[in-house]
């Protein structure tokens, strides 16, 4: 059965902000789905429409089978929702918000104890549970955002950018936390700014720029379309380079080739068999190359060639006063 | 039942916010017991020859109580703004609650403090010497009127945080209130106005408000103008939760 599914889903702020542009999603349960784009390109207003916090402008969605335009209240008992800027209470304890929580998704008192118990444990929180939220580390409160989005045990869970602003270390528990909840059945949509993330978490991607889908499929799967490896070529001036990606395009192997500032990758299959024969074609044509290296291809190439751009992390967010992981 | 659960909850929850930071309440107490002291100061030694109002004590105290619940039910759309510009009303909005709890709850706990401050209102005013006709059962139907404009009256706060998610707009829903104070027999009996004063006084719900809540203090059991009161509050509260939900459904239509 489908987790989520989106026909034509479309949201104009006004008639010149089209901020998502007619996107399809068919994601499966049990999928950790990712949406991969820049800061604008319109994953959070598609997970803000999914989850029924924002009308679409037209098209329909369905998550966990049911209509999010006709039955937004069932939508929101199968779903759980951290959004990118936790939204937290800071003047009420981390056990009182959890509590407050549960109780509105209408859990039983006996029960609601019971849940807040366990999850303030798994999120690593039992000790701080009865000191104010306004005192809590950004780390603290990411765990108790994420405890929230969970206390009702949702079926579909939608992380929007989930670490952005986080250190390391609780970057990596949170990975972990998605891949132990995705074992036991759990369907998730997250969008992020992180490759490596996408890489690590995710059965299936969709890369979203400009409000529209411009790639899907699996990681895996988006990396070999493009050649399964890339040869990066440094050059003295912008000249050669452009005269070396011309050359290139038309080497026997080449999927595609991308030139950034002097710079040319090249999508290769079999790469290193290859290397040998390009810098020869090269010294043939008299172009003289500066640095050579060879690596596997990443989703950043995926990426660039499906937007023309390379990501941009916003890496403003991850300021060591929003991360703690105590 | 899930509607009044939740409000219930989200009742206590706001109630909680008001004990861990009392300073707001303070100021709201104030207010109201500052301008009933210096009126009656500065009236109350004329006011029997001025206009015929023999107890001016009693008579000035809807007012003070009238305005304790206004400075009071402007604190849910203040409240209201920062839940929202902190995300976490975003956060109750994406439970399965009935939406309109979300907000009510916050108002039914402006009533409640609204309530509590005209305890205290009462009794200072009771204790200064001021005559109460209708004993007991007419302190506690003016205390619950009190309240329930309270009520009434937040949701012009929370409609205007709802629409806008600014504090300083939602300020201005108490604001509103001096208007609509000062165009009503605050200080004087309606009968001494000028005649154009005494058009829109008539006009304006917090002069039945005003003349119900007198009744109780001063004249007795008057019917007539108890059934006006208790009209006004609930003109003022159709006009308010209209908007205020008018508002809630906006916030997610983008």
């Amino acid at each position: 059965m489908a987790a989520i599914v989106a026909t034509n889903l479309v949201k104009h702020f006004s008639p010149d902000i089209r901020a998502v542009d007619g996107i399809d999603l068919d994601i499966p349960d049990g999928q950790v789905f990712g949406f991969l784009g820049q800061n604008g390109s319109g994953k959070t207003t598609t997970v803000r429409m999914l989850t029924t916090l924002l009308r679409p402008t037209s098209g329909s969605a369905h998550v966990g089978g049911i209509d999010v335009l006709s039955d937004p209240d069932r939508v929101r008992e199968v779903v759980g929702v951290a959004m990118q800027d936790v939204g937290l209470d800071d003047i009420q304890t981390g056990r009182e918000q959890l509590t407050l929580q549960a109780r509105l998704f209408g859990i039983s008192a006996a029960e609601t104890r019971r849940r807040v118990e366990q999850l303030l444990d798994v999120v690593t929180l039992a000790d701080a549970a009865d000191r104010l939220v306004s005192g809590y580390s950004g780390g603290m409160k990411r765990r108790l955002d994420l405890a929230c989005a969970l206390i009702h045990q949702p079926r579909i869970i939608f992380l929007d950018e989930p670490t952005t602003g986080l250190d390391p270390v609780t970057r990596e528990e949170v990975w972990r936390y998605v891949e132990r909840l995705n074992r036991e059945g759990v369907t998730f949509f997250l969008t992020t700014q992180y490759l490596e993330e996408a890489d690590r978490l995710c059965h299936d991607i969709a890369i979203m720029d400009r409000g529209k889908i411009v790639a899907k499929g699996s990681p895996a799967d988006l990396k070999s379309s493009i050649g399964t490896d890339r040869i990066t070529l440094a050059f003295a001036s912008a000249e050669e380079t452009l005269q070396a990606n011309d050359l290139l395009r038309g080497f026997d192997g080449v999927s595609d080739t991308a030139v950034t500032e002097n710079e040319v990758a090249v999508y290769i299959r079999n790469g290193a068999a290859a290397v040998p024969g390009v810098v020869l074609a090269l010294a043939d044509a008299g172009l003289s190359v500066g640095e050579l290296r060879l690596a596997q291809a990443t989703l950043d190439d995926v990426f660039l060639r499906a937007t023309g751009h390379h990501l941009q992390v916003d890496r403003k967010a991850e300021t060591p006063a929003a991360g703690g992981a105590s | 039942m899930r509607f009044l659960t939740s409000t219930f909850l989200l009742t206590i929850r706001a109630l909680r916010e008001s004990i861990r930071q009392p300073a707001n309440e303070i100021g709201n107490a104030f207010i109201p017991i500052f301008f009933y002291a210096v009126t009656i100061g500065a009236v109350g030694g004329v006011a029997a020859e001025a206009f015929g109002v023999e107890d001016y004590k009693g008579f000035q105290l809807p007012v003070a109580l009238l305005q304790g619940a206004a400075g009071v039910a402007g604190g849910a759309g203040i409240a209201l703004t920062q839940d929202i510009q902190s995300g976490y009303f975003e956060k109750l909005m994406l439970t399965s609650t009935p939406r309109f709890a979300l907000v009510f709850g916050r108002m039914v706990a402006d009533a409640v403090k609204a309530l509590i401050l005209s305890v205290v209102v009462l009794a200072m005013a009771l204790l200064v010497g001021s005559g109460f006709a209708t004993g007991v059962v007419g302190m506690v139907v003016l205390l619950l009127a009190s309240g329930a404009f309270a009520l009434a009256y937040s949701g012009i706060g929370v409609a205007i945080a709802l629409k806008t998610g600014s504090p300083q707009a939602a300020q201005a829903g108490f604001l509103i209130f001096f208007p609509l104070l000062f165009l009503a027999p605050t200080f004087a009996p309606i009968e001494v106005f000028q005649p154009w004063l005494e058009f829109i006084a008539r006009l304006n719900p917090v002069t039945y408000l005003l003349e119900g809540m007198r009744a109780l203090v001063i004249t007795g059991w008057d019917w007539d103008a108890l059934v006006k009161g208790a009209a006004a509050i609930v003109g003022i509260a159709v006009v308010t939760f209209t908007l205020t939900a008018a508002s809630l459904r906006g916030r997610t239509s983008g």
